[in-house]
């Protein structure tokens, strides 16, 4: 269960994003997984049981975040950073943990009711969430960098953050 | 104290341990890890079955896609950190050092001077039998998937490629790290081969 342990110790780093190396250190992809898997059922829709039952949108959020991950991780190979391949992709996932939450939230300001009021606190919310995400990462990502390539890294991993958000804020229930 | 000629495995044979040898050589068609060699196999085959008959278990992707994604990690997980160790000895791993730059490290246990085999050949046919065949089973998966344009279960399936394909990957260069060369291991194992058989052969000619 050492394994287990080491998931949770990273999603407390993610939560309080410290300068500590552990997340760097130790990489593994449980957590992503885990966490890819579940927005992904978050964000289905419909009855569980049609044969329409969002299928396809299962798996496009399952590619959309690892090739996006693949993509700002070879991005920030390319240019030139220390970081090895699955460290990054191992950062990129965990802090995916910040928009879960959010969606969990919006899943539950939706029960209540879906007027106005509720899209500006699940606009709220996915703001909040979208920033934490973004600096969470920020803060491990962009010290492999040389200093005036920083914005160069960061810009993907807003843009990467950005469609998952938006893929939160507009889903809306059948 | 009667000392047996072991006529097949001639190599450890010890002067004081002459009882011992009708033990050690059932010890090795005997399965020392049943339950991580059932593990072994479980959850490869079980997650072929899934994705076999999905279609006619639930009318649900999502379920049989997170179904098969469990089993695919769990079957990683078994696979690399416990059946490898356990039933042949093998293991490998990802190793950062201080300065940040990582690689990567295989190891094979070595035999110990008593000639005392951990690993037994039934278990380790079965490892081997099961870590090869279910990654090329899912890569004709791969190809039948795109080739009849279920896009949806591609996904699916290059993840049981790379997954399995890693492990496999990964067990190889532990087994052959100790001799640098996968193409002098293949001709020595069928050289090998060749050579029983043919000593098979003479023995049945001559008795």
């Amino acid at each position: 269960m050492r394994d287990l342990k080491a998931v949770g110790k990273k999603f407390v780093h993610v939560m309080y994003p410290k300068k500590s190396s552990a997340l760097l250190r130790d990489w593994d992809l449980w957590g992503p997984l885990v966490l890819c898997v579940s927005l992904a059922l978050m964000l289905q829709g419909g009855s569980a049981d049609s044969k329409d039952d969002g299928g396809p949108q299962f798996a496009e959020v399952f590619v959309i975040i690892w090739f996006g991950a693949v993509v700002i991780t070879l991005n920030s190979k390319l240019l030139g950073g220390t970081i090895s391949f699955f460290q990054s992709l191992c950062v990129l996932g965990y802090c995916v943990l910040p928009l879960t939450v959010a969606m969990l939230v919006c899943r539950l300001v939706l029960l209540a009711g879906s007027g106005t009021v509720s899209f500006v606190v699940r606009l709220v919310v996915v703001i909040a969430m979208f920033g934490w995400s973004t600096l969470a990462s920020t803060a491990f990502l962009a010290d492999s960098q040389p200093p005036n390539r920083k914005a160069l890294v960061v810009y993907p991993i807003f843009l990467f953050y950005f469609v998952i958000s938006w893929m939160i804020l507009t889903f809306t229930p059948q | 104290m009667l000392r047996q000629d072991s006529n097949d495995d001639t190599e450890d044979v010890s002067l004081f341990d002459a009882d011992d040898e009708v033990s050690r050589r059932s010890k090795k068609s005997k399965i020392r890890h049943p339950v991580a060699s059932f593990f072994h196999l479980f959850f490869r085959v079980s997650a072929i079955v899934v994705y076999l008959l999905c279609e006619l278990l639930t009318s649900s992707f999502i379920a049989c896609m997170v179904t098969i994604i469990l089993l695919l990690s769990c079957d990683f997980w078994a696979v690399k950190n416990v059946t490898g160790r356990l039933m042949v000895g093998l293991r490998w791993w990802n190793q950062v050092d201080d300065d940040g730059r990582s690689h990567w490290v295989f190891e094979a246990r070595k035999v110990s001077a008593q000639g005392n085999k951990a690993s037994s050949e039934a278990e380790s046919r079965i490892f081997w039998l099961g870590l090869i065949t279910c990654p090329m089973i899912w890569v004709i998966f791969a190809f039948s998937a795109l080739f009849s344009f279920k896009v949806k279960w591609l996904a699916v399936v290059v993840m049981g490629v790379v997954l399995q394909g890693a492990n496999l990957y990964g067990y190889i260069r532990c087994k052959v790290g100790s001799r640098k060369n996968l193409t002098s291991m293949a001709t020595n194992y069928l050289g090998k081969q060749f050579l029983r058989q043919t000593v098979a052969k003479d023995d049945q000619t001559a008795s």
